[in-house]
Protein backbone atom coordinates (compact mmCIF):
# COMPACT_ATOMS: atom_id res chain seq x y z
CA UNK A 1 0.00 0.00 0.00
CA UNK A 2 0.92 3.43 -0.85
CA UNK A 3 2.19 5.33 2.14
CA UNK A 4 -0.03 8.57 2.71
CA UNK A 5 1.82 11.88 2.81
CA UNK A 6 2.35 13.63 6.28
CA UNK A 7 0.05 15.75 7.58
CA UNK A 8 -0.55 18.32 9.45
CA UNK A 9 -2.35 18.07 13.14
CA UNK A 10 -2.88 20.58 15.81
CA UNK A 11 -3.83 18.92 19.51
CA UNK A 12 -6.59 21.13 20.85
CA UNK A 13 -7.31 21.46 24.46
CA UNK A 14 -11.08 20.22 25.11
CA UNK A 15 -12.23 23.98 25.74
CA UNK A 16 -11.03 25.30 22.13
CA UNK A 17 -13.91 22.87 20.81
CA UNK A 18 -16.18 23.13 24.16
CA UNK A 19 -16.42 26.26 26.10
CA UNK A 20 -18.84 24.24 28.58
CA UNK A 21 -15.60 22.62 29.62
CA UNK A 22 -14.69 26.02 30.99
CA UNK A 23 -14.91 27.08 34.53
CA UNK A 24 -17.78 28.85 35.63
CA UNK A 25 -17.56 32.51 34.23
CA UNK A 26 -14.66 31.43 31.85
CA UNK A 27 -16.50 31.04 28.84
CA UNK A 28 -16.03 33.61 25.89
CA UNK A 29 -17.95 31.80 23.30
CA UNK A 30 -20.78 29.74 22.82
CA UNK A 31 -19.17 26.42 21.75
CA UNK A 32 -16.43 26.30 19.25
CA UNK A 33 -13.69 28.84 19.82
CA UNK A 34 -14.08 29.93 15.97
CA UNK A 35 -11.02 31.85 15.43
CA UNK A 36 -8.45 29.19 16.48
CA UNK A 37 -10.59 26.48 14.32
CA UNK A 38 -10.21 28.95 11.26
CA UNK A 39 -6.71 29.46 11.70
CA UNK A 40 -6.00 26.18 11.61
CA UNK A 41 -8.64 24.61 8.82
CA UNK A 42 -7.29 27.28 7.06
CA UNK A 43 -3.55 25.89 7.09
CA UNK A 44 -5.12 22.59 6.59
CA UNK A 45 -4.55 21.32 9.95
CA UNK A 46 -6.10 18.29 11.42
CA UNK A 47 -7.68 18.60 14.94
CA UNK A 48 -7.15 16.49 17.63
CA UNK A 49 -9.71 17.24 20.88
CA UNK A 50 -7.39 16.31 24.02
CA UNK A 51 -9.88 15.55 27.13
CA UNK A 52 -10.23 18.17 29.69
CA UNK A 53 -9.16 17.42 32.66
CA UNK A 54 -10.44 19.49 35.05
CA UNK A 55 -14.25 18.43 34.02
CA UNK A 56 -14.26 15.27 35.22
CA UNK A 57 -11.69 15.63 38.35
CA UNK A 58 -13.45 18.53 39.49
CA UNK A 59 -16.77 18.16 37.85
CA UNK A 60 -18.68 21.02 35.84
CA UNK A 61 -19.38 22.96 38.48
CA UNK A 62 -15.80 23.42 40.35
CA UNK A 63 -14.48 26.34 41.53
CA UNK A 64 -11.97 28.55 40.40
CA UNK A 65 -8.36 27.52 41.07
CA UNK A 66 -4.31 28.24 40.15
CA UNK A 67 -1.54 25.83 39.72
CA UNK A 68 -0.57 25.05 43.23
CA UNK A 69 -4.02 23.89 43.86
CA UNK A 70 -4.23 21.18 40.95
CA UNK A 71 -0.60 20.15 41.60
CA UNK A 72 -1.50 17.25 44.26
CA UNK A 73 -0.57 13.32 43.26
CA UNK A 74 -3.91 12.71 42.77
CA UNK A 75 -4.80 15.35 40.08
CA UNK A 76 -1.65 14.46 38.13
CA UNK A 77 -2.01 10.77 38.44
CA UNK A 78 -5.95 11.47 36.75
CA UNK A 79 -3.78 13.84 34.00
CA UNK A 80 -1.37 10.80 33.72
CA UNK A 81 -4.25 8.11 33.10
CA UNK A 82 -5.99 11.02 30.32
CA UNK A 83 -2.54 11.38 29.02
CA UNK A 84 -2.36 7.29 28.23
CA UNK A 85 -5.68 7.64 26.50
CA UNK A 86 -4.96 10.09 23.98
CA UNK A 87 -1.39 9.78 23.64
CA UNK A 88 -1.36 6.23 21.50
CA UNK A 89 -3.38 8.74 18.41
CA UNK A 90 -0.67 11.25 19.68
CA UNK A 91 2.31 8.66 18.73
CA UNK A 92 0.47 6.98 15.46
CA UNK A 93 0.68 10.44 14.02
CA UNK A 94 4.42 11.10 15.29
CA UNK A 95 6.03 7.85 14.19
CA UNK A 96 3.67 8.52 10.92
CA UNK A 97 5.77 11.56 10.03
CA UNK A 98 3.17 13.96 10.77
CA UNK A 99 3.73 17.82 11.48
CA UNK A 100 2.05 17.94 15.08
CA UNK A 101 1.82 20.98 17.21
CA UNK A 102 -0.25 21.96 20.53
CA UNK A 103 -2.44 24.12 21.37
CA UNK A 104 -3.18 24.94 24.90
CA UNK A 105 -4.51 27.20 26.98
CA UNK A 106 -2.53 30.25 28.56
CA UNK A 107 -3.00 31.39 31.92
CA UNK A 108 -5.19 27.74 32.40
CA UNK A 109 -3.44 26.08 35.57
CA UNK A 110 -3.90 23.17 33.85
CA UNK A 111 -4.04 23.46 30.23
CA UNK A 112 -1.56 26.23 30.19
CA UNK A 113 1.49 26.33 27.79
CA UNK A 114 3.44 29.39 27.91
CA UNK A 115 1.76 31.07 31.20
CA UNK A 116 -0.37 29.48 33.98
CA UNK A 117 -1.92 30.71 36.80
CA UNK A 118 -0.31 30.58 39.93
CA UNK A 119 -1.07 32.07 43.48
CA UNK A 120 0.40 29.67 46.50
CA UNK A 121 -2.01 30.92 49.52
CA UNK A 122 -5.30 29.97 47.71
CA UNK A 123 -7.77 27.72 49.44
CA UNK A 124 -9.83 27.99 52.11
CA UNK A 125 -13.37 29.97 51.43
CA UNK A 126 -13.91 31.03 47.44
CA UNK A 127 -13.88 34.58 48.19
CA UNK A 128 -10.73 35.58 47.23
CA UNK A 129 -11.07 39.39 45.60
CA UNK A 130 -11.27 39.24 41.31
CA UNK A 131 -7.93 38.84 39.44
CA UNK A 132 -5.90 38.53 42.36
CA UNK A 133 -3.92 35.68 41.02
CA UNK A 134 -0.46 35.78 39.25
CA UNK A 135 0.33 34.48 35.45
CA UNK A 136 3.87 32.53 35.40
CA UNK A 137 5.58 31.59 32.58
CA UNK A 138 4.97 27.88 33.26
CA UNK A 139 3.56 25.18 31.87
CA UNK A 140 0.00 24.12 33.26
CA UNK A 141 -0.02 20.64 35.11
CA UNK A 142 -2.25 18.51 32.59
CA UNK A 143 0.62 20.05 29.97
CA UNK A 144 3.31 19.03 32.08
CA UNK A 145 1.60 15.09 32.40
CA UNK A 146 0.89 14.91 28.66
CA UNK A 147 4.47 16.22 27.70
CA UNK A 148 5.71 13.26 30.00
CA UNK A 149 4.05 10.94 29.09
CA UNK A 150 5.03 11.59 25.40
CA UNK A 151 8.87 11.65 26.55
CA UNK A 152 7.89 8.22 28.32
CA UNK A 153 7.35 7.21 24.85
CA UNK A 154 10.42 8.24 22.90
CA UNK A 155 8.53 10.89 20.97
CA UNK A 156 9.76 14.55 20.15
CA UNK A 157 8.72 17.77 21.83
CA UNK A 158 5.60 19.01 20.14
CA UNK A 159 5.90 22.57 19.07
CA UNK A 160 3.39 24.49 21.33
CA UNK A 161 1.67 27.67 22.10
CA UNK A 162 -1.48 28.78 23.51
CA UNK A 163 -4.48 30.84 22.93
CA UNK A 164 -4.51 33.09 26.10
CA UNK A 165 -7.88 32.93 26.80
CA UNK A 166 -7.17 32.39 30.67
CA UNK A 167 -4.57 35.76 31.03
CA UNK A 168 -6.79 38.15 33.02
CA UNK A 169 -8.52 40.55 29.82
CA UNK A 170 -8.80 38.65 26.80
CA UNK A 171 -8.02 39.91 23.47
CA UNK A 172 -9.13 38.40 21.02
CA UNK A 173 -7.37 40.08 18.10
CA UNK A 174 -4.21 39.92 19.76
CA UNK A 175 -4.67 36.14 20.44
CA UNK A 176 -5.63 35.78 16.91
CA UNK A 177 -2.41 37.80 15.25
CA UNK A 178 -0.22 35.54 17.71
CA UNK A 179 -1.91 32.03 16.87
CA UNK A 180 -1.22 32.99 13.29
CA UNK A 181 2.38 34.02 13.40
CA UNK A 182 2.88 30.66 15.35
CA UNK A 183 1.65 28.67 12.54
CA UNK A 184 2.96 30.62 9.88
CA UNK A 185 6.37 30.21 11.62
CA UNK A 186 5.85 26.46 11.15
CA UNK A 187 5.21 26.82 7.84
CA UNK A 188 8.28 28.88 7.53
CA UNK A 189 10.03 26.26 9.73
CA UNK A 190 8.70 22.82 7.56
CA UNK A 191 9.52 24.59 4.39
CA UNK A 192 12.94 25.24 5.21
CA UNK A 193 13.37 21.72 6.21
CA UNK A 194 11.79 20.09 2.91
CA UNK A 195 14.37 22.24 1.39
CA UNK A 196 16.98 21.26 3.33
CA UNK A 197 15.89 17.60 2.57
CA UNK A 198 16.06 17.94 -1.11
CA UNK A 199 19.65 19.94 -1.36
CA UNK A 200 21.46 16.63 -2.17
CA UNK B 1 -22.96 33.23 35.34
CA UNK B 2 -21.59 36.60 34.85
CA UNK B 3 -20.51 37.32 31.32
CA UNK B 4 -19.89 33.52 30.48
CA UNK B 5 -20.88 32.75 27.23
CA UNK B 6 -21.38 28.92 27.52
CA UNK B 7 -24.38 27.59 25.06
CA UNK B 8 -24.98 24.64 27.48
CA UNK B 9 -25.03 22.24 24.29
CA UNK B 10 -22.78 20.10 22.48
CA UNK B 11 -22.70 17.27 19.98
CA UNK B 12 -20.33 13.88 20.12
CA UNK B 13 -18.76 14.18 16.76
CA UNK B 14 -16.48 11.08 14.77
CA UNK B 15 -13.40 12.30 13.91
CA UNK B 16 -14.17 11.65 10.47
CA UNK B 17 -17.02 14.67 10.47
CA UNK B 18 -14.24 17.17 11.67
CA UNK B 19 -11.41 15.93 9.84
CA UNK B 20 -10.46 14.94 6.35
CA UNK B 21 -10.48 10.65 5.92
CA UNK B 22 -8.64 9.26 3.95
CA UNK B 23 -10.06 8.26 1.37
CA UNK B 24 -12.02 11.73 0.83
CA UNK B 25 -16.10 11.43 1.33
CA UNK B 26 -18.07 13.22 -1.36
CA UNK B 27 -16.96 17.40 -1.13
CA UNK B 28 -20.18 17.75 -0.69
CA UNK B 29 -20.18 16.18 2.93
CA UNK B 30 -21.90 18.81 5.22
CA UNK B 31 -19.28 20.57 7.53
CA UNK B 32 -20.84 19.46 10.78
CA UNK B 33 -18.59 21.69 12.39
CA UNK B 34 -19.52 25.11 10.79
CA UNK B 35 -23.07 24.21 11.84
CA UNK B 36 -22.31 23.26 15.41
CA UNK B 37 -20.13 26.73 15.59
CA UNK B 38 -23.28 28.96 14.02
CA UNK B 39 -25.61 26.95 16.43
CA UNK B 40 -23.98 27.73 19.34
CA UNK B 41 -22.52 24.12 19.94
CA UNK B 42 -19.55 23.06 21.44
CA UNK B 43 -18.77 19.17 20.44
CA UNK B 44 -16.29 16.02 22.29
CA UNK B 45 -14.52 14.52 19.27
CA UNK B 46 -14.23 10.50 19.55
CA UNK B 47 -11.33 8.99 17.98
CA UNK B 48 -11.11 7.40 14.53
CA UNK B 49 -12.40 3.89 13.87
CA UNK B 50 -10.15 1.23 15.90
CA UNK B 51 -10.17 -0.01 19.71
CA UNK B 52 -9.69 3.21 22.05
CA UNK B 53 -10.74 1.50 25.46
CA UNK B 54 -9.27 4.01 27.73
CA UNK B 55 -10.01 6.76 25.71
CA UNK B 56 -13.77 6.45 25.51
CA UNK B 57 -13.79 5.68 28.83
CA UNK B 58 -13.15 9.33 29.24
CA UNK B 59 -14.99 10.69 27.03
CA UNK B 60 -17.94 8.55 28.68
CA UNK B 61 -16.80 10.54 31.75
CA UNK B 62 -16.93 13.75 30.42
CA UNK B 63 -20.68 13.53 28.96
CA UNK B 64 -21.21 12.06 31.86
CA UNK B 65 -20.40 15.18 34.31
CA UNK B 66 -21.85 17.45 31.75
CA UNK B 67 -25.22 15.27 31.62
CA UNK B 68 -25.84 15.60 35.15
CA UNK B 69 -25.23 18.74 35.45
CA UNK B 70 -28.04 20.95 32.72
CA UNK B 71 -25.73 20.73 29.48
CA UNK B 72 -27.64 19.04 26.85
CA UNK B 73 -25.54 16.31 24.72
CA UNK B 74 -26.49 14.89 21.68
CA UNK B 75 -24.88 12.65 19.03
CA UNK B 76 -23.69 13.40 15.42
CA UNK B 77 -22.89 10.28 13.28
CA UNK B 78 -22.23 9.55 9.56
CA UNK B 79 -23.83 7.03 7.43
CA UNK B 80 -21.60 4.51 6.05
CA UNK B 81 -19.06 4.14 9.07
CA UNK B 82 -19.38 1.28 11.64
CA UNK B 83 -21.19 2.28 14.17
CA UNK B 84 -22.03 5.57 12.46
CA UNK B 85 -18.60 6.58 13.39
CA UNK B 86 -19.16 7.03 17.22
CA UNK B 87 -17.78 3.81 18.97
CA UNK B 88 -21.94 3.00 20.18
CA UNK B 89 -21.36 -0.40 20.55
CA UNK B 90 -18.47 0.80 23.22
CA UNK B 91 -20.18 4.21 23.84
CA UNK B 92 -23.36 2.74 25.01
CA UNK B 93 -22.61 0.42 27.63
CA UNK B 94 -20.00 2.92 29.31
CA UNK B 95 -23.06 5.65 29.15
CA UNK B 96 -25.23 3.59 30.94
CA UNK B 97 -22.71 2.45 33.41
CA UNK B 98 -22.33 6.17 34.33
CA UNK B 99 -25.97 6.57 34.86
CA UNK B 100 -26.81 8.68 31.48
CA UNK B 101 -29.53 8.38 29.06
CA UNK B 102 -28.71 7.76 25.39
CA UNK B 103 -28.01 10.97 23.93
CA UNK B 104 -30.03 11.53 20.81
CA UNK B 105 -28.29 10.38 17.91
CA UNK B 106 -28.44 11.90 14.30
CA UNK B 107 -27.13 10.58 11.40
CA UNK B 108 -25.82 12.79 8.33
CA UNK B 109 -25.25 10.99 5.08
CA UNK B 110 -22.34 11.63 2.77
CA UNK B 111 -24.35 11.15 -0.42
CA UNK B 112 -27.11 13.70 0.60
CA UNK B 113 -27.31 17.21 -0.89
CA UNK B 114 -25.04 19.29 1.39
CA UNK B 115 -27.27 22.02 1.74
CA UNK B 116 -30.11 20.48 2.66
CA UNK B 117 -28.32 17.77 4.90
CA UNK B 118 -26.95 21.39 7.07
CA UNK B 119 -30.53 22.58 7.02
CA UNK B 120 -31.66 19.29 8.60
CA UNK B 121 -28.88 19.24 11.30
CA UNK B 122 -29.63 23.01 12.21
CA UNK B 123 -32.35 22.80 12.89
CA UNK B 124 -32.26 20.00 15.29
CA UNK B 125 -29.84 21.69 16.91
CA UNK B 126 -31.80 24.76 17.75
CA UNK B 127 -34.77 22.80 18.48
CA UNK B 128 -32.78 20.22 21.01
CA UNK B 129 -32.27 20.77 24.45
CA UNK B 130 -33.21 20.25 28.10
CA UNK B 131 -37.12 20.27 29.41
CA UNK B 132 -36.85 24.15 30.51
CA UNK B 133 -37.46 23.20 34.32
CA UNK B 134 -33.91 21.69 34.06
CA UNK B 135 -32.33 24.57 32.07
CA UNK B 136 -34.22 26.70 35.70
CA UNK B 137 -32.58 24.34 38.17
CA UNK B 138 -29.11 24.56 36.84
CA UNK B 139 -28.48 27.47 34.01
CA UNK B 140 -28.07 30.40 36.47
Amino acid sequence: MEPTKPRKVALLANCLLNQNAKVCEGARYRGVVNPVVEALRSRGYLMLQLPCPEIAFAGARRWWAVYEQYDTPAYRAHCRRLAQAIAPLIEGYLRHGDEVILIGLDGSPSTGVRFTSSKPDWGGRPNRPQDDWEIVPRRGVWIEELEAELAQRGLPPVPATGWALDMGRFDEAGSRRDLEQFLDSRDSASGARGEDLDTP
Amino acid sequence: MNGDARGWRMALVPDSLINSPPHPLPTTLVDVLAVLEASGYGLLQLPPPGEHPLLLAVIADQVAEFSHHGYAVLAIGIHGEPGNGLHWRRMAPLLKHRGVAQPLRHIVRPDADAALEAQRLATLLASYDLPIEEQRRWRV
